[in-house]
């Protein structure tokens, strides 16, 4: 029982940066239906952007974290001005926007890899290390922290968009894309604006595992991967149901290895996530996406 | 030198196979798969078990795994094809997590990382292929019988429904093709072939663990698709050819492998964005036809 | 009601609602074998959201469909047009990246060459079939004035031609009934005068066609019964003139 309580609080603490990359990837998608795996590659440049920033800029730990959020808004925009619009303006199919997409993850992990090796790069985050034991369960500061993070992420998400004008533009766009071209809403500003906001939700997730267990290039498409199949768990469109998927992935991975042995850990979400469609193509909240609407 | 070349070739053989399977779904469905890898070393696993533990010659090994590759893939493809395109996206890659988690982990049958020695050499038809060069003729004479496999059914109705679907499956619906029983159908065709192309590696390197079948292997291998592109079958080929020549080519700058691997792939990726660009509208387009429908 | 014969499609209390919005309610009709019968209505009457029940794109909340005394709800689109429905877009939704004869022989019957296993084991059968096929499509795309343009791509015709493009494709099915979404939208009086016949002589070789049609000048020259839709539900139903000639209808329909 107490394996239970510590399983349990770790997959909370994991299910949280899934929930973060979760509802930034499923705003993204629900609102330009890009297949944005390179979303995965703004995780691990949020991590190498809050070591930069600590080791070399010699930054106070909460400003790294700061500059690095805001550079990853950065990044994701860039990658959206740049890349996808640009392909966009010639034409191109969703299947090819995938495609630039991955080809992008794979080139910018590989260049972290070359320019930070591919080893773990830890911070120095003080007292955050400090163990907290309640009960039977051994979390960290940082861990508690996490958990507050997702939930103060999901909340001023929710909040922007249905309080803020732009926030309102996005909701018009992610339902509707015909209706608010119509209405005067400018749909590529609104797709830049998304990835700015879908971007910095996915820095902290990324920082913060960074924060924990070093700065590592390759871990991203992972975290990606698992955004994608909490979105269309929670359902498309849905960012309740994005956080709900997040946290109920990192749950059912660390629960699962109660009775499963830990080498089937990355393998028990893409199970479930199979017999999951099978039962529930919708998901929990949302629409399915078809690939072409009549 | 010689003995290099000919390796070179049977290398070329077995990835012609794997970019023209590869190619029936990413070129010819629009479905993208990021489990080719998987397939492949499906593939590679179950005929070198039907070897070592049945054993099963050559030619049974292969119809096992082509058998056993398109199960797979079916197990799948049934679910996620049903919904929608991008699920199968999601479904592949965890379709690549599983099967390599399975190979390194289910050490009774697989021997885990330690993988698999002493796969026997083919016999076919009475004769042993055990040096390079008669293993060049036999690579190459499956890739050739996978290519015609692939043309028979692309250049048919079948090939047809394919491209409607791919193009416009609402359309395609309305004209009474069953979307979803012609991309499922594809898709195990497609992990069918791969894993035809697992079983020639397994008996060719005669040695087989997990690294040869991750996800950096499906990445690799959808960037031939890409290079050699479009709608040619022989697109798959010329990928192969150059895209293979270019670690060996790397091996002659000597640069350490640390950044070698990484250079590899950052390389993979810039492709696949740069020719996004030269072809937007994938690589599925083709300009004009270029002959009588 | 003058019909001929009984109805060869009755579509009896169909109802759809997206979210709050009841886009067809309770929408009772038939339609009579060889004849045209025009479904029309002001913007936003549901006309679209009927093709796409009876097709099967969408599932109706409730009601019945009957083909031939088959019920179609519940089917998936392929099934009801292997039944002999089928049906054209107001997008038209042509493969504009394949041929305009591709574009037909896609709405030939070819199970053999689209069978995995027989394109294998019987390959003689399937090229008689492929060569049957491709014959019937000529004569399909000939019979749309469409021959000269066989091997050009579909995007790269006239508008005009798309449109007769769209109705070759769905004739060569050899369905009996056949749906039309707006065959007249967006074409000058010039195509009109060559679409409209077009449209007499499906039902001269036979077809049934209900056709979704937007001008009410056109729909007494178009069709022999009309069924008017307003908010999703049957307002009136009758004969083309008479419909056309009550002055609540137009009202309603001109909003005036």
């Amino acid at each position: 029982m107490d394996l239970a309580l510590q399983l349990l609080a770790t997959g909370l603490v994991v299910g949280s940066l899934y929930a973060l990359c979760a509802i930034g990837w499923g705003l993204i998608y629900g609102t330009t239906l890009h297949f944005h795996v390179a979303h995965g590659a703004v995780f691990a440049l949020a991590a190498y952007y809050a070591y930069v920033a600590q080791t070399w800029l010699r930054l106070p730990l909460a400003a790294a974290v700061l500059v690095a959020i805001v550079a990853s808004a950065a990044s994701g925009l860039l990658i959206d001005l740049l890349l996808y619009q640009q392909l966009e303006r010639r034409g191109a199919f969703r299947t090819s926007i995938f495609i630039a997409s991955l080809g992008l993850l794979i080139l910018l992990e590989n260049v972290l890899a070359i320019v930070f090796t591919p080893d773990p790069m830890r911070m120095d985050i003080g007292a955050l290390n400090t163990a907290v034991i309640i009960g039977p369960v051994f979390l960290t500061y940082l861990h508690i922290l996490t958990v507050a993070l997702a939930l103060a992420g999901y909340g001023a998400l929710m909040l922007f968009l249905k309080r803020s004008r732009w926030g309102q533009a996005i909701r018009a766009v992610s339902s509707a894309p015909e209706m608010a071209r119509t209405v005067g809403i400018d749909l590529r500003r609104v797709h830049l604006l998304t990835y700015a906001v879908g971007s910095a939700l996915a820095a902290p997730a990324g920082i913060l595992v960074a924060m924990d267990v070093g700065a590592e290039p390759f871990r991203g498409t992972r975290f990606v991967l698992l955004a994608s199949v909490g979105v269309i768990m929670g359902g498309i469109g849905s960012i309740p149901g994005a956080m709900l998927g997040g946290l109920f992935l990192g749950l059912l991975e660390n629960l699962g290895i109660w009775k499963l042995p830990s080498e089937w850990q990355s393998a028990i979400s893409f199970g479930v996530f199979l017999v999951f469609i099978v039962l529930r193509p919708r998901g929990f909240f949302g629409r399915t996406i078809h690939s072409a609407e009549i | 030198m010689l003995a290099y070349i000919a390796h070179y070739l049977v290398m070329v053989g077995i990835y012609t196979i794997l970019a023209t399977s590869l190619n029936l779904l990413v070129g010819y469905s629009g479905i993208f798969s990021l489990a080719h890898a998987a397939i492949y070393g499906i593939g590679a696993y179950a005929s070198a078990l039907a070897a070592l533990q049945l054993g099963l010659g050559f030619w049974g090994g292969l119809l096992v795994a082509a058998v056993v590759g398109a199960l797979a893939a079916a197990l799948v493809a049934i679910p996620s094809l049903r919904v929608a395109g991008d699920y199968y996206i999601v479904a592949s890659f965890g379709l690549q997590v599983v099967i390599l988690t399975v190979f390194i982990n289910w050490t009774s049958l697989t021997n885990g990382h330690a993988g698999l020695p002493g796969i026997p050499r083919p016999r076919v038809f009475g004769l042993v292929v055990d040096d390079p060069f008669k293993y060049v003729v036999l690579s190459l004479a499956l890739a050739a019988l996978t290519y015609l496999i692939c043309r028979r059914l692309t250049a048919s109705a079948f090939g047809r429904a394919l491209r409607a679907v791919r193009e416009d499956e609402i359309a395609a619906a309305a004209t009474g093709k069953n979307v979803v029983a012609v991309k499922i159908t594809i898709t195990t065709i497609s992990s069918a072939l791969g894993a035809l192309a697992g079983s020639l590696y397994a008996h060719y390197i005669t040695y087989i663990n997990p690294t040869s079948f991750s996800l950096d292997e499906s990445i690799f291998i959808t960037s031939l698709v890409i290079l050699g592109g479009t709608e040619r079958l022989a697109g798959p080929l010329v990928g192969s050819l150059i895209l293979l020549a270019v670690p060996e080519a790397l091996k002659f700058l000597a640069i350490p492998d640390t950044v070698a691997a990484p250079m590899r792939q950052i390389l993979y990726g810039a492709l696949l964005i740069v020719f996004m660009f030269v072809r937007p509208e994938g690589i599925l387009g083709r300009a004009r036809p270029r002959r009588a429908a | 009601m003058a019909a001929v014969g009984a109805p060869i499609m009755t579509v009896q209390g169909v109802s759809k609602a997206f979210g709050g919005i009841q886009a067809v309610e309770a929408c009772t009709f038939e339609v009579a074998p060889r004849l045209i019968t025009g479904l029309i209505g002001p913007n936003g009457a549901g006309k679209t959201t009927v093709f796409n029940l009876i097709t099967g794109f969408l599932r109706a909340d409730g009601g019945s469909i009957r083909f031939k005394g088959e019920e179609l709800l519940g089917m998936a689109p392929h099934e009801v047009e292997a039944r002999g429905v089928v049906r054209t877009f107001q997008h038209l939704r042509l493969w504009g990246k394949m041929t305009v004869l591709e574009n037909v022989l896609l709405g030939c019957r070819t199970p053999l060459g689209e069978s995995v296993v027989s394109l294998f084991l019987r390959p003689a059968r399937v090229r008689e079939e492929e060569a049957t096929a491709r014959r019937r499509a000529l004569e399909v795309l000939e019979f749309f004035g469409l021959a000269g343009r066989a091997h050009e791509l579909a995007e790269d015709l006239a508008y005009p031609e798309q449109k007769l493009l769209s109705m070759a494709r769905i004739f060569a099915t050899d369905a009996e009934v056949l749906l039309l979404d707006e065959p007249t939208s967006g074409l000058d009086t010039d195509s009109l005068q060559r679409i409209v016949p077009m449209v007499r002589r499906l039902v001269e070789h036979g077809k049934t066609v209900l056709l979704i049609e937007h001008n009410m000048e056109l729909i007494a020259q178009l069709s022999d019964e009309v069924v008017f839709l307003h908010q999703g539900r049957v307002m009136a139903r009758g004969r083309a003139e008479q419909i056309t000639r009550d002055p609540a209808l137009t009202e309603i329909y001109f909003g005036v």
